[in-house]
């Protein structure tokens, strides 16, 4: 009797084997599926820098659902725009993030409306870190007194990295202080720079007032003693109010999710008229050649919604200080895209 | 700032040519005084047949050296086409590894003995799998 | 002390197994230091911040010190930093003394690389507060120290001059970058090229074309004749090693390890500017520099132990700015982000036991570097008799790998080998001088960013000079290493008319590399 229990649950294990054989070829016979090794190229050259690491994060996650070996390769902008342009059949992804419109919309070489000449994958998570400084010796207590000293017509120049994330909330900046100041916001000057390290040293020089950065990277600075010549001060975080809310409640090295809560809008208050307060909060999202099969764009849809679903992944992200923000891929495409058009009215004012 | 003799602004739309400028100039210049003190001599005893001219009136193993750029330049090439059918594998770049180390080791043996002829082949079969299981397997780094 | 728990037997595992990967990643020409950390980022997910951290820095040290032996085996540089170690390192191994090379990089790395931990220990956020006083104008000056090497290593200055300023013309090709605050546009090209050349061509694969693939092209020429890569070795007794090569050379040593250090320190400059400044200040300030170039030790002493001093001094502004020194540095800011911890001002303050464990790290990694490699120099000096019908082939699927995985997986850059690899030929048949072009290329692109943004914030030329008294202690050296190359260069020429008197036939630029070349 035990063997032929064995026996049936062998056959009965066999059928359905079989049966999701069966029902996995049915499907594959509709739609493309990603097979073989999958290489997700991103934006970015560095293997420290936060769309790696989100990607990694990712990717990681979504290769062990699918059972697939997928790789992360920091090829940069430009060489992932490309690797991306050759391959169709799915084995190629790209993840990146706002830069990519942004560049775009600034007029950088290299850069195609996304929109036209991509599929926009799901959005995956956000890096609520996007910050603006000064030195903690400044008279520029904060957001408002840099917009009033500039509506009175003081110079105050601004580190940034010219072309997209950096410069958009430079942007937003100068637009406000033409809506409440008008014929002053030429007075906001942009100092174009290179990396943080460069942007850090433009205020150590005293060659920039405010200089972009991130929470990430200077929150250590801000911690430093008034004495120190290096240290600095959060007037402005870009993201949602509502974004740095989901932060956990530890924030990021020794300052708290409140105390973040400071720089953001309602209490740092950026207009772009009409009522209306400008926000940026740097997404990342998926990439897809044009060609590439819908059945991939669903089965990686899906894979997400899964393990968004399942929960861990969340808690990686936030740990690393990123806030998850899934969305399957056609309301990424309609959100950022409704994104970039109100970014192109500002770039466009200033213009 | 400062003004007078040094005073400089430089526009961030052009800014990309400001330095590439200085830098032909100085090319150019350097370019005129070699031509002047250097080449010319040179020429002069070219032609009283006392030097030869580079590349040109040289003696060269052509078949080696034109068979070893030849290798290379569709080594390259078909690394990539081979490599596009197994995307991702570095298949492409061991298949043909194979081929070219092969290859190349025949293009510079001189003689073929039978004892030669077994290495070549053994490390062209084995120094490209060993690089491809230790980079693309163990490593995963992305080879064509 | 609360960190020696840390330090279990799985930690000195890790750290003599990171250093022993890492030197064979830089001993295979086209594979580098960065790579090697690069590759095994993902490694510390699950090894722990600590345990991460000891593979990293094994790797980091290994990857640099690795470099020498394809320099002084087969001239080429394994990395970027130790191009100035081919100067002498490979006319030593065509003399049969390539183990003796070998040795001597051995123990100056192992000092440069201490001296610069026992720095970076002892003086990291002191010396971070006086890195920031180095803004693009001390920088600018800080490469044009670099360059005037230039002046001072060529066989004739003119031409040398010239060679160097065509490769900071070729470093100049593709867009001049948003990432260093540039405006994005591409230049020195034609549109059709701009998709494979927008962000110019890459150091690695330059280097590793312009010296490897050249170097088998030149041979195969000469139809690769069957003796093997260097004639004779010289092993054991009689490659003539002994300490005493060391007498006399403790200034070089010492100011060579501080050069690399320092260096090192300065976030956008550091890497192989460290080991080409280090080398040109042995060139000047050397009682006897006339041999530099064909085969000195002092050379090798120069550029290894600043090239291991780099090590340490990279990592102060990691450690205390945030802000990574170097490449490497760079790919190593990912272990710390990776594990969530924050590299920054207060990190050290922030972080006791991590900084300790990294000390401890850096510190064993420098040893077991010293006795992997000065015991296996033996057998590694060997490598040149392979023949070259079996290493070469080999070379090139190696220098293949190496530049593609450089930028992780860019066809262009395998095709930049073959480039400069025909360019490196037809510079050398004309001759034009690599080194020098070698040395313009890699700096030439920092020295653009550093001139025209010194110029956007200033606005006159005037600031090179009155910037800072440090820009005007850097304007000293240079004038003085300019002077000196002058007066080099008037009494090899009158070295040189004696010997032409006695053997005629003019000099060849690059006779070290091809004899044969039209004399």
């Amino acid at each position: 009797m035990l063997l032929s229990k064995k026996t049936m649950m062998g056959v009965g294990s066999a059928g359905l084997i079989a049966a999701l054989a069966m029902h996995s070829g049915i499907a594959m016979a509709q739609d493309a599926q990603m097979r073989g090794n999958i290489r997700v190229v991103i934006g970015s050259t560095s293997t420290g820098g936060d769309t790696y690491q989100n990607a990694s994060i990712v990717v990681d996650r979504l290769a062990e659902h699918l059972g697939l070996n997928m790789k992360v390769d920091a090829v940069g902008a430009s060489s992932a725009f490309r690797t991306l342009d050759r391959d169709s059949r799915g084995n190629t992804l790209m993840i990146f993030h706002d830069q990519s419109y942004l560049g775009h919309l600034y007029g950088v070489q290299g850069y195609d409306d996304i929109f036209e000449k991509y599929t926009i994958g799901p959005t995956i998570a956000i890096n609520p870190g996007n910050a603006y400084l000064v030195a903690k010796d400044s008279p520029y207590e904060t957001l408002d007194d840099i917009i009033e000293a500039v509506g009175n017509g003081e110079t105050v120049r601004v580190a940034i990295q010219p072309g997209g994330v950096s410069e958009i909330g430079f942007s937003a900046l100068k637009n406000a202080i033409a809506i409440e100041h008008p014929g002053q916001e030429d007075n906001l000057v942009a100092v174009n720079t290179g990396s943080q390290s460069d942007k850090n040293q433009q205020l150590f020089d005293g060659q920039a007032d405010v200089i972009n950065g991130s929470v990430q990277a200077n929150e250590q600075y801000t911690r430093l003693p008034e004495d120190d010549q290096k240290a600095m001060r959060f007037v402005w975080l870009t993201a949602r109010q509502g974004t740095i809310e989901q932060a956990l409640e530890e924030g990021l090295g020794q300052t708290t999710r409140e105390q973040l809560l400071e720089y953001v809008e309602p209490n740092v208050d950026v207009t772009m008229g009409e009522d209306e307060n400008f926000t940026f909060d740097k997404e990342f999202f998926f990439l897809y050649n044009k060609e590439m099969d819908q059945g991939i764009v669903d089965q990686i849809d899906e894979a997400l919604a899964a393990i968004y679903d399942e929960g861990s992944i969340q808690e990686a992200q936030l740990n690393a200080f990123f806030i998850p923000d899934f969305n399957p891929s056609e309301e990424a495409s309609e959100y950022l895209q409704e994104k970039m058009t109100r970014y192109e009215e500002i770039i466009s004012n200033i213009n | 700032m400062e003004s007078g003799l040094f005073s400089v602004s430089i526009d961030f739309e052009t800014s990309h040519l400001f330095f590439p400028t200085i830098i032909h100039w100085i090319l150019g210049g350097l370019f005129a005084l070699i031509l002047i003190t250097k080449v010319a001599p040179f020429m002069v005893a070219v032609k009283r047949g006392e030097r030869t001219l580079p590349i040109i009136g040289e003696s060269r193993d052509n078949f080696r050296f034109f068979g070893t750029f030849a290798l290379i330049a569709a080594y390259f090439y078909l690394m990539a086409v081979v490599g596009d059918l197994f995307p991702y594998t570095g298949y492409g770049f061991l298949f043909v590894s194979i081929a070219f180390v092969l290859l190349m080791s025949l293009l510079y043996l001189h003689e073929w003995t039978k004892k030669a002829l077994v290495i070549v082949v053994i490390n062209a079969v084995v120094a490209p799998t060993l690089a491809w299981f230790v980079l693309a397997k163990l490593f995963t780094i992305t080879l064509p | 002390m609360e960190f020696l728990s840390v330090l279990d037997f799985t930690f000195f595992l890790l750290v003599g197994f990171g250093t022993l990967v890492g030197i064979i990643f830089g001993a295979i020409p086209g594979m580098t230091a960065t790579m090697a950390v690069a590759v095994c980022l993902p490694l510390t997910y699950a090894l722990g911040l600590n345990h991460g951290l000891a593979l990293l820095l094994g790797l980091y040290v290994g990857g640099i010190s690795g470099g020498m032996v394809p320099a002084v085996l087969l001239n080429i540089p394994g990395t970027p930093s130790s191009i100035t170690t081919t100067f002498d390192g490979y006319p030593m191994a065509r003399k049969g003394e390539g183990e003796k090379a070998l040795r001597i990089c051995v123990i100056a790395s192992v000092i440069g690389g201490l001296i610069s931990a026992a720095v970076l220990f002892l003086f990291a956020p002191l010396l971070a507060d006086f890195s920031i006083k180095f803004s693009y104008v001390e920088k600018f000056l800080i490469i044009l120290l670099a360059l005037s090497v230039i002046a001072s290593l060529s066989n004739s200055m003119l031409i040398g001059i010239f060679s160097g300023v065509i490769g900071v013309w070729l470093s100049l090709i593709g867009d001049y970058s948003i990432s260093d605050g540039g405006n994005g546009h591409t230049r020195l090209m034609f549109d059709f090229m701009e998709p494979y050349l927008f962000e110019g061509f890459s150091l690695l694969p330059v280097l590793i074309g312009i010296f490897g693939i050249s170097t088998i092209l030149l041979e195969a020429e000469k139809g690769v004749k069957r003796d093997v890569a260097g004639q004779r070795i010289k092993i054991g007794k009689e490659g003539g090693f002994s300490l005493s090569i060391f007498k006399g050379s403790l200034t070089n040593l010492t100011r060579s390890s501080f050069i690399g250090t320092f260096v090192g320190m300065l976030p956008g400059v550091g890497g192989s500017a460290a080991s080409v400044l280090a080398y040109t200040q042995e060139k000047n300030l050397a009682r006897n520099s006339s041999q530099m170039g064909k085969g000195a030790p002092q050379g090798l002493i120069a550029s290894e132990s600043a090239n291991n001093a780099l090590t340490g001094g990279a990592l102060i502004p990691l450690l205390s700015l945030g802000i990574p020194g170097d490449a490497t540095t760079a790919v190593l800011i990912g272990a710390f982000t990776l594990q969530g911890i924050q590299v920054g001002p207060l990190f050290i303050p922030e972080n006791h036991e991590t900084w300790y464990v990294m000390m401890t790290a850096l510190v064993l990694a420098n040893f077991v570097m010293f006795f992997l490699m000065f015991f296996a120099i033996k057998y590694i000096a060997k490598v040149v008799m392979v023949p070259k019908h079996i290493l070469y082939p080999i070379i090139v699927m190696m220098c293949v790998v190496g530049a593609y995985a450089i930028n992780y997986g860019i066809m262009f850059d395998v095709w930049t080998l073959l480039i400069f690899g025909v360019l490196g030929y037809l510079i050398q048949k004309i001759g034009l001088e690599i080194a020098p072009l070698i040395i313009g290329f890699i700096l030439g692109s920092q020295a653009e960013v550093y001139f025209v943004k010194s110029l956007e914030s200033f606005g006159t030329y005037s600031v090179f000079f009155t910037k800072s008294p440090i820009a005007m202690v850097l304007w000293g050296l240079i004038a003085a290493s300019v002077v000196f190359a002058i007066i080099m260069g008037i009494r090899s020429r009158a070295r040189q008319k004696m010997e032409l008197s006695q053997a005629s036939g003019p000099h060849t630029v690059s006779g070290k590399h091809h004899g044969s070349n039209n004399d």
